[in-house]
């Protein structure tokens, strides 16, 4: 079995909700609330999820881009939040970030070679000028992106183009984990998957380890080997891709699949069609935060939080269901 | 179809003026809709198929756009001709539009009740008292809890999904015979994306409304559609009834975005993308449009836009080729190769 190259441990990270003139903290808000996984190297891990429900949260903070609350995050052994600064951007040569939206993780002013040359001069990665522009080349030409384009700046660039100049910054560093936190949704469909598949690619061609997150279920499917589903800040259910779109155990990933609408119109799907709206994170519903919504709540439900344990084989679930 | 349609665009030309040049964004665009119907109109970013909807409407902003040519023909009165006056009765009253983003075409400073009672008055010869009365219906027809409580409320004390379902009642509140949805639930989440949805085929079987729906997801697509126009810049490229549309895409842009997007019951290796991106509307290349980025474009591809024709049975493709990507298919080959990792 491979080596887990990322473990989270019972993260948490809360945002504090302040009103009143003294801004005094009257809330929280529970992005994330307690999860545990781990990342196996050279695999993709989907995490998916609806607006809201704490994926994107979950990334920055296993980069400490946002400061975690509670939990640790293990990267190849080391606790990644006991790292001071100097260590913390040591490590940050491993993980990388994709953001979603092209238009605005790219500085407009710097050109493209100074976007992908730049984490290679915060890493001391180039001796020379010479070499930087070298290594940026090569790196432009991996991801698709002829070295004509080094001296252009973003706004001159197609979306497509400018997740590719995104993935290339990530790249430069030459990393172990990529975190993407949505790289295609906001891009054509046709371009989406010119994206996907250049992720695919690089993958190989670099061993690289992804967590992929989105909210896009089938392009999850596509990319993934194992599969994380979120609700409200928790884990609901892991495991690997196959076993989750054949054997769905958690209510709510059941009818999250039925509610993906399909290209294909002489399929009449047998839709679970969820009453009500994803609750807010504020004030979580009690027990299972699933429950308001489950059409298989039952008396436990409400009470009880439904612990995320293993049911056979590398299937993690949380639900009262499954304990009967 | 012997139906008489409900609207009938022909050669439709919407155009705007900017400084940097004419865009054309809606190039010659025919299609019909037939009462009680929904036309799907599928396409991405920047081919037109917002435009061509606000021209029904004869909301383009003018300038800078302009409707430059063709008719757009309601129930045989041609929505091109009208005055604006004349315009605003046919506007939410005959024929009604839901858009994206319902919290921007939502005001804020009023609560839902008052919109929708604005909308029931504008058009009907009602009192505020039955108007207000009708909008609680309303509201309770499009499955919004509590609606006496609900119509009191401000668009910023509903969900995402709850907006959206105003905006339907809204749209539904003078019984139009045309409802346009521009992508309703693209900035939902795909649990009330279903249930915006479901919403919609029960309201359209009951209102017995034609719907055109534009949206970019062939999902969405093939789950409402009776038939579909697929459109790339400012063009249709392809016209058909929904069934054969999937069964037989003869295009080759319809055929590249139906692989390029992954299958839940399907797995490849490997997704066909569609090389390229879509041209600007500015510079959009001689002859066929889609040249720039078509696998199989060789010799008048480059110099003869291609007619929308008949291929056979009322499936209109706008393709010289189309015949070459038929033998394509039937080898079970794929059309779409990138080049992947450049080593």
């Amino acid at each position: 079995m491979a080596e887990n190259l990322l473990e989270v441990k019972n993260l948490k990270k809360y945002f504090p909700v302040k009103a009143g003139i003294f801004k005094r903290t009257v809330a929280h808000v529970k992005a994330v609330d307690d999860i545990s996984f781990v990342v196996e190297e050279g695999e993709t891990l989907g995490l998916v999820g609806e607006s809201g429900c704490g994926k994107s949260t979950t990334g920055r903070t296993i980069l400490r881009l946002l400061e975690a609350t509670a939990g640790e995050v293990i990267f190849e052994g080391k606790n990644v939040m006991d790292l001071d600064k100097k260590e913390m951007r040591a490590i940050r040569r491993d993980m990388q970030i994709i953001f979603q939206d092209p238009y605005a993780s790219l500085n407009p002013r710097m050109t493209v070679a100074d976007i992908v040359g730049e984490p290679l001069d915060i890493h001391n990665l180039a001796k020379n000028k010479k070499e930087r522009n070298e290594k940026v080349r090569e790196i432009l030409e991996n991801v698709g992106l002829g070295a004509e384009y080094m001296n252009r700046y973003p706004h001159e660039f197609s979306g497509g183009q400018r997740q590719r100049i995104g993935v290339a910054r990530a790249l430069a560093v030459d990393p172990k984990l990529i975190i993407a936190d949505e790289p295609v949704s906001a891009l054509d469909v046709s371009v989406q998957a010119q994206v996907v598949n250049l992720l695919q690619d690089l993958q190989k061609e670099y061993g690289l380890t992804y967590l992929f997150i989105a909210h896009d279920l089938s392009v999850v499917k596509h990319i993934s080997d194992r599969v994380a589903v979120m609700y409200l800040g928790k884990l609901v259910e892991l495991t690997d891709k196959k076993e989750l779109f054949d054997n769905p155990m958690h209510p709510y990933t059941q009818s999250l699949l039925s509610a993906i609408p399909e290209a294909d119109p002489k399929k009449k799907k047998d839709r679970i069609i969820l009453e009500g709206d994803v609750p807010s994170p504020v004030d979580p519903p009690s027990g299972c935060r699933f429950h308001p919504r489950c059409p298989k709540a039952f008396e436990p439900c409400p009470v009880k939080e439904p612990e995320f344990k293993e049911y056979g084989d590398g299937h993690y679930a949380a639900c009262h269901l499954l304990d009967q | 179809m012997s139906k008489e349609a409900l609207v009938e665009v022909k050669n439709l030309k919407t155009y705007f003026y900017t400084e940097e040049g004419v865009v054309k964004a809606v190039d010659g665009v025919d299609y019909e809709i037939y009462p009680g119907e929904t036309l799907g109109i599928v396409g991405e970013s920047g081919c037109g198929k917002s435009v061509t909807s606000l021209s029904i409407m004869r909301l383009v902003e003018s300038p800078p756009g302009r409707i430059e040519a063709g008719e757009i023909n309601f129930k045989g009165t041609d929505l091109t001709k009208l005055s604006e006056k004349e315009m605003r009765k046919i506007r939410g009253n005959d024929i009604s539009m839901i858009f994206q983003e319902p919290m921007t075409s939502l005001n804020p400073v009023y609560t839902v009740g008052d919109q929708i009672i604005e909308a029931i008055m504008l058009h009907k010869q009602v009192k505020r008292k039955e108007a207000r009365r009708q909008a609680i219906e309303m509201l309770q027809k499009v499955g919004i809890p509590l609606p006496e409580q609900r119509v009191d409320e401000y668009p910023h004390q509903l969900s995402g999904g709850m907006r959206q379902r105003v905006m339907i009642a809204m749209a539904l509140s003078c019984d139009p015979q045309l409802l346009i949805a521009d992508e309703p639930t693209t900035a939902l989440d795909v649990t009330i994306q279903a249930q915006i949805l479901e919403l919609m085929n029960s309201l359209k079987e009951s209102y017995g409304m034609a719907i055109m729906m534009i949206t970019h997801d062939l999902g969405v697509i093939a789950e409402v559609s009776d038939r579909v126009a697929v459109m790339y810049a400012g063009k249709v490229v392809e016209y058909t009834d929904v069934d054969t549309l999937f069964d037989d895409p003869k295009h080759p842009y319809t055929w590249g975005l139906m692989n390029s997007i992954p299958k839940l019951d399907k797995d490849v290796d490997r997704l066909e993308a569609i090389p390229g991106s879509v041209p600007s509307p500015l510079n959009f290349p001689e002859g066929c449009k889609f040249n720039t980025r078509c696998p199989l474009a060789e010799g008048k591809c480059f110099d003869v836009e291609p007619p929308l024709e008949d291929t056979d049975g009322g499936h209109m493709v706008r393709c010289w080729r189309y015949e070459h990507l038929e033998e394509i298919k039937k080898r079970g080959e794929r059309i779409y190769e990138d080049r992947g990792v450049q080593k």
